[in-house]
């Protein structure tokens, strides 16, 4: 803490409460002195700040103390009265835009920071204009009524020699009727201590003599000692150049070299001589005379408790009085306004003692009079006296709190008063560090006048930066008051100085709603100003203001592109928040090795293909070299961890554009900001470009009429709040390596948006270790660009996005290569070989779609070669190059209900192009709806009377929601099922078509024609041909499909390697085709993408039955025979099969016996191999029931059979392989003619899973069943 | 009339996290004064960091008191736990002291409530609006009783 003296306070107090000297002068002297462009009072003014004037001084008590600091105040006699109310305004709203003049340069440049002020002192921070403006505010108080240090000490009366009569003039100066008003109306005393001086002009030498005269003439008439003589002006020439010219911080109006430029040093030596002496040797000991004079006077009539109950008693009687009079029933000579005159001295003189006695003496008269005014001014007195006199602090500030008060209670006219009572009180507490205190005092001098608030206000907030810690958020606040508050006066410089200094506060909060209010008025401001760029800066802050309301962000808007506007000029702007853009959402599509046939295909994931191409795409790591030498010889180093593409092919960047605001906003040219550099050998010389290019990079964008590469534009508009998704390419068109710097936009065509994708550098030494790995954003950005390739487009024809399932189409894949050099080496994978199938060789179909797949006149039964890749490799000679293109076909069938992704992939190589890339692929995809149409089951049980043949029982759903389907065709695969109709067609389907969601079931007979390799048995009449058979009655003439060739066969080829698992080895399966169509009336609207066909394959069908075996007892159905001769010996052979994959052991036993036992019982159900499955429909049921009957009820011949005997062995035990079968003899003998069953008999068996098993898996006993034998007598 | 009216509101309640971010910031009046609210809650901050890093006096309870008296406003602060401030603006002069503790035990509960939202981001800003219109509510029963 400062001492109270040195503090500014105490400064301000040596000089505002200093005595005032008055000055009364001729014109001829104010003449003399103008040609220094001075007037006398300016003239002398320097010189009256004593700093070492160490004069002795005895006031009240007998101490004697020296006077070190001392301090005049000269006025000229025309001023001595109370400053005009308005012209003081004007006067100090002059200070204010002068200072607003000189810190218009300041505020181009940036903000300061927050830190910068917090290390600042107080004089840095706060403006230096401070001080004088607090000081001229003081001044508008001057000479009041109710203080006396204003009172005029001393007269200085001045005459020059060139006057007539200079006596007379002295004489006349100090006529009352020229005197201020002040003193002729007795509020001050005029009986003052007067001082005579004659100026003499050097330059004006004729006078010389005279003067020296006039000196001594006046020193008979006015006393000696009360006479001087000051001569001037001796530079004849009038261009004397002072060096630290002391006039100049008094008087700026005026250049500071033509300010006493007529005064020698000799001259202003004489000056400040005279001005030491006229104080020390005058006025102090005036002063000092004066005051002892008063404080006796004053002794007497008030001290003394006689005196005080006397005062009191008297001050009590005038308790009636109005104190509207206001101060002036208090003349000079009153005995109160003298005790002030005593304080007010004493403190000039610095004896604060004395002060503040007489002040507190008279502070109780002025309350009991309710003088107010008087009592305020002088408790500020007692304030000032405690605090500079180093007292008691809280004393001080009572004073201080108690005079403020005071003067507000007074209103308007006290109020100025109050103000410079709160500027003293305010620097008191600065003074003693309490700047918090400090700023509540400047706030509460506010008033009500906008721009002294203002002045006030940002006084009040630099306080609160002192403050520790500093509340840095009240500084804001005041400060943006303020501005406020100047803006109010027009003080626009003022305005944007103090929101400037708002800003470092409120910069880097999250505060949107005030930090959106000062950017946006701190740019409307600068506007005002015609700084357009700097507010153009400011206003950007506030475009990204998605939290204010959407008249709001209207305003904003309009204004700013008003502004924008008015600078005339595009504006480029890095980072402009309108729109944002999500990096997140940054995606780049380009085309090296990989191309993509649509976009589609593109975004696909990069997994998907890669497992696709695995074996197709030739592998670095396949070979004798290891991967380093490899991918070393595919790339230079350097461009391992850069991105590949191709001059004249364009990389595509996709990215979000998110609108903050809730207006709609219009984006226009919108485009990438790319560099190419030329692809130099030498590593170091290409990152020296591409830096250098950083800088000029734009121009060559703006002007890229003939840039090496070609960007795309694009205009959107983004309504409020909304995401776009924008997509912008670049075309190389040359060599080298392209980076994509960042996206370009403008708004509203005056201001450009820039946005860099990575504005810091990746520090790519530190991490190159991570680098191997992953790719940093700035990387995946950077492209080497290669040399024009050969680039394949395809594409499949008339692909349908909706079809049933089962739907077989005829495709063209068509490729087509656009530039000159050839490709070679065509290989194509497919992701679904069940959905599509390539054709094996390019023609054109000739009896066209579905006709082709017909059965044509000549069978060509040649099965066709099974064994295929995944890969489909185009045959060697094709190559394509040029105009031509390439037309595949391709067989397309769907073979599950679903959504299916389609995946192509072509591979193609390039010849002697490119040493980076030797091959390319094309992908393809497309996406495929499959709705459910057919559902087949098929199921297979053996036939109960023939080895050979079995039961098929097909199930039929239509699982579509709409279309009906006809059946056309059922076919069984291979040559060793032949199958046949059990019911006429026409019964099996009365309706013809099977509608959404029917069911049906219908019955087939299959036989196996296979030879069995090790037994002579006969084919059968069935030929291989008849594996089909068809399911319409109407169109007779329409052909069958044919199954065996292509494509229906390679698609049933991968079905059934699709089901097909484990048991693939198993011979006794039965494949079937369904062939159906759509039903003609069903959907006459979508003519165009109707079904042609649509096949169903059911593969691997099983023969079930719940016995592992099968068995048939053939032999002759009739016999003749002569009974008379001997009874009939019949063989019989019982052919035992082995259905099961276990090792069968069966026995068989014969019964001779009563028919009775033997027969069998309808109701056991244990009807040989039939087995009834319970039925889905009506219709079936009855079937069912039919024929169960049929075979449950034996013939009523049977009952009375006469019996017959099991010739040879009764019981035979055989072991049969799986799925093999044997065959046993067997005898009867038959006694007489007649009908026999030949049912006695029972098969006992055991399944195991391996031979000569120990253990048995199953086992059981079968009924042999009904077997009619009729034998007749012979002729 | 319109001194009734105005005799017992609550102009803004604010929720501020520790680093000074406004989490929630509410006004209650049809006046456009949002951005002087603001200010005003702003500036309390101040008197709250005052408050808390006064070495003298150590803090028992999260009711802070009255922070700063303006001329038309009275400005209450809460400080929780977390050292999450909520400021509660008011042009009720004559405050009863129960009526702004209730207040804040209220309040601190229906924010308590906001950011138990696992959907919440702490240090984010507030924006559910089961919480708005708890805080209304709140703001709605303040003096009643």
């Amino acid at each position: 803490m400062v001492e109270p003296v040195n503090s500014s306070l105490g400064k301000m107090l040596l000089e505002e409460v200093s005595p005032v000297v008055m000055v009364l002068c001729t014109p001829l002297v104010e003449e003399t002195f103008l040609k220094n462009g001075l007037s006398f009072v300016e003239t002398l003014k320097p010189f009256c700040n004593f700093s070492n004037i160490d004069v002795p001084v005895r006031t009240s008590g007998d101490q004697l103390y020296r006077l070190k600091k001392f301090t005049l105040r000269l006025f000229n006699a025309a001023d001595i009265r109370q400053p005009n109310v308005e012209v003081a305004k004007q006067r100090l709203e002059h200070v204010i835009t002068q200072a607003g003049e000189k810190v218009f340069h300041d505020l181009e440049s940036d903000p300061p920071q927050i830190t910068d002020i917090l290390s600042n002192s107080e004089s840095e921070i706060a403006p230096t204009w401070f001080q004088y403006y607090n000081k001229e505010l003081i001044r508008t108080l001057s000479f009041s009524d109710h203080e006396a240090f204003d009172h005029p000490v001393a007269c200085l009366l001045v005459v020059s020699s060139k006057d007539e009569d200079p006596l007379n003039k002295f004489v006349d100066l100090f006529n009352t009727n020229r005197l201020p008003s002040l003193l002729n109306d007795g509020v001050m005393d005029p009986k003052i201590l007067k001082h005579f001086l004659l100026v003499h002009d050097n330059q004006d030498a004729t006078t010389e003599r005279l003067t020296s005269k006039v000196l001594s003439e006046m020193r008979s008439t006015f006393g000696n000692n009360e006479c001087n003589l000051l001569c001037t002006n001796s530079s004849k020439e009038g261009n004397v150049e002072h060096q630290a010219n002391p006039w100049a911080s008094f008087k700026s109006s005026v250049p500071a070299e033509k300010l006493g430029c007529a005064l020698t040093g000799d001259d202003i030596g004489e000056i400040k001589e005279l001005m030491q002496e006229f104080a020390s040797r005058h006025i102090i000991p005036y002063m000092e005379q004066k005051v002892r004079d008063l404080n006796q006077q004053i002794s007497a009539t008030r001290k003394g408790l006689r005196n005080q109950i006397k005062n009191l008693w008297w001050r009590k009687g005038k308790d009636d009085i109005p104190d509207s009079t206001k101060g002036s029933i208090y003349t000079f000579s009153s005995t109160e306004s003298q005790i002030r005159i005593l304080g007010d001295y004493a403190f000039m003189l610095h004896d604060y003692e004395l002060a503040l006695s007489s002040y507190r003496l008279i502070s109780t008269d002025y309350k009991l009079d309710k003088a107010w005014k008087h009592y305020a001014g002088v408790q500020e007195m007692m304030g000032l006296a405690y605090f500079i006199s180093d007292q008691s602090i809280k004393e001080a500030e009572y004073c201080m709190e108690n005079a403020s008060s005071t003067y507000m209670k007074l209103g308007k006219s006290g109020f100025q008063n109050a103000t410079r009572c709160g500027l003293w009180w305010a620097e008191m507490l600065k003074a003693r560090d309490q700047y918090k205190e400090a700023a509540s005092v400047y706030f509460r001098i506010c008033g009500e006048e906008p721009l002294h608030a203002a002045v006030m206000l940002e006084q009040a907030s630099y306080c609160f930066v002192l403050t520790k810690p500093a509340m840095l958020h009240k500084y804001g606040f005041h400060l943006v008051l303020s501005g406020d508050h100047y803006k109010i006066c027009d003080q626009v410089n003022h305005a944007i100085r103090t929101y400037r200094s708002a800003i470092s506060v409120y910069e880097s909060t999250t505060w949107s709603h005030i930090k959106d209010h000062v950017y946006f008025h701190i740019g409307q401001w600068y506007a005002i100003v015609g700084m357009n760029d700097v507010a153009v800066r400011n206003m950007l802050r506030v475009l990204d203001c998605g939290n204010q309301s959407k008249s709001t962000q209207e305003i904003f808007l309009r204004d700013f592109f008003d502004i924008v506007k008015k600078t005339g000029m595009k504006h480029e702007v890095v980072g402009l928040r309108l729109p944002i853009i999500s990096m997140s959402s940054l995606q780049v599509i380009y085309e090296d090795h990989r191309t993509y046939a649509s976009q589609a295909s593109a975004l696909v994931e990069e997994s998907i293909w890669q497992s696709l191409e695995d074996d197709i795409i030739p592998s670095l790591n396949s070979g004798k070299s290891n991967w380093l030498e490899l991918q070393s010889k595919l790339l230079p180093k350097k461009y391992k961890e850069s991105n590949v593409c191709v001059v004249g092919e364009s990389v595509k960047l996709d990215m979000e554009f998110r609108n903050p605001l809730l207006i709609s906003t219009s984006v226009t040219s919108v485009s990438l900001i790319c560099e190419l550099t030329e692809n130099s050998d030498d590593l170091k010389l290409e990152k020296e470009t591409s830096s250098l290019s950083l800088g000029t990079e734009h121009n060559q964008v703006t002007t890229s009429g003939f840039s090496s590469f070609t960007l795309s534009e694009v205009d959107f508009t983004l309504g409020g709040g909304e995401k776009k998704l924008v997509r912008l390419t670049v075309t190389p068109s040359e060599e080298g390596i392209l980076k994509i710097v960042g996206v370009r936009w403008e708004l509203s065509g005056s201001i450009v948006g820039v946005h860099y994708f990575q504005s810091v550098p990746t520090k790519a030494k530190t991490n190159k270790a991570k680098r191997k790995n992953k790719l940093t954003p700035t990387d995946a950005l950077k492209f080497l660009v290669i040399k024009s390739l050969p680039r394949l487009e395809g594409s499949v024809d008339h692909l349908p996005d909706k079809l049933y399932a089962g739907d077989l189409r005829y495709l063209v894949l068509e490729l087509k290569n656009n530039s000159e050099s050839p490709i070679k080496n065509l290989k194509m994978k497919i992701s679904h070989p069940r959905f599509v199938n390539p054709e094996s060789h390019e023609e054109e179909l000739t009896p066209g779609f579905p006709d082709c797949l017909k059965k044509g006149p000549e069978q060509n039964t040649v099965q066709r070669e099974t064994s295929r890749t995944s890969v489909f490799a185009f045959p060697k000679d094709v190559s394509l190059q040029g105009d031509r293109s390439l037309r595949w076909p391709l067989w397309l069938r769907a073979a599950i209900p679903g959504t299916i992704s389609l995946y192509f992939t072509i591979y193609y190589e390039m010849e002697n192009v490119s040493s980076i890339m030797k091959y390319r692929t094309l992908r393809m995809h497309y996406s495929l709806q499959v709705l459910p149409s057919l559902e087949t089951s098929f199921e297979i049980t053996p036939s109960p009377s023939r080895l050979q043949e079995f039961l098929v029982r097909m199930d039929i759903v239509n699982r579509a929601n709409s279309d009906s389907f006809e059946i056309h065709q059922l076919s069984t695969v291979g040559c060793r099922w032949g199958i046949s109709l059990l019911q006429p067609v026409d019964t099996i389907l009365p309706s013809k078509s099977i509608l959404p969601g029917q069911g049906l079931s219908c019955f087939f007979m299959i036989k196996d024609c296979r030879k069995p390799g090790t037994e002579e048995e006969k084919t059968t009449s069935i030929l291989p041909s008849q594996t089909d058979i068809k399911l319409i009655t109407q169109d007779d003439d329409e052909k069958l499909f044919d199954i065996v060739n292509s494509p229906l066969a390679s698609f049933h080829e991968s079905e059934r390697s699709c089901h097909g698992t484990s048991d693939q080895l198993s011979p006794n399966t039965v494949d079937f085709i369904l062939i159906s169509r759509l039903a003609k009336s069903s959907n006459p609207s979508a003519e165009q993408d109707l079904p042609k066909i649509l096949s169903h394959h059911s593969c691997h069908n099983r023969i079930r039955s719940s016995i592992p075996l099968s068995w048939s007892l053939d032999g002759p159905k009739t016999m003749y025979h002569d009974f008379s001769t001997s009874f009939c010996e019949i063989k019989l052979k019982m052919v035992i099969r082995n259905t099961s994959d276990g090792f069968l052991s069966v026995s068989i036993n014969t019964i001779d016996g009563l028919p009775d036992a033997a027969a069998p019982t309808p109701s056991s159900g244990n009807l040989s191999g039939w087995r009834y499955v319970p039925a889905i429909t009506e219709e079936m049921k009855l079937t069912s029931d039919v024929m169960g009957s049929r075979l449950g009820k034996p013939p009523p011949s049977m009952e009375s059979s006469p019996p017959f005997i099991w010739s040879g062995s009764s019981s035979t035990k055989v072991q049969i392989q799986p799925l093999s079968r044997t065959e046993i003899p067997l005898q009867i003998s038959v006694f007489s003619p007649g009908v026999y069953n030949l049912c006695s008999y029972t098969l006992t068996w055991e399944l195991s899973e391996h031979e000569n098993a120990l253990s048995s898996t199953s086992s059981g006993i079968c009924q042999g069943y009904p077997c009619y034998l009729t034998v007749l007598q012979s002729e | 009339m319109q001194r009734e009216e105005e005799r017992k509101m609550i102009v803004c309640v604010s929720v501020v996290g520790h680093q000074n971010n406004p989490l929630y910031i509410q006004s209650f009046t049809d006046a456009d004064d949002a951005l002087k609210l603001h200010h005003v809650v702003h500036c309390s901050l101040d008197v709250i960091e005052e408050r808390v890093n006064n070495p003298k006096t150590t803090l028992n309870e999260a009711f802070l008191g009255l922070l700063y008296p303006t001329l038309n406003y009275k400005v209450y602060g809460y400080l929780t736990n977390t050292k999450v401030k909520f400021i509660l603006v008011t042009t009720d002069l004559d405050v009863r002291d129960t009526d702004v503790r209730n207040f804040f035990r209220k309040f601190h509960a229906a924010y308590v409530d906001a950011v138990s939202n696992p959907f919440h981001v702490p240090g984010k800003k507030i924006t559910s609006r089961t919480f708005a219109q708890t805080v209304s509510n709140i703001v709605g029963s303040y003096g009643l009783n």
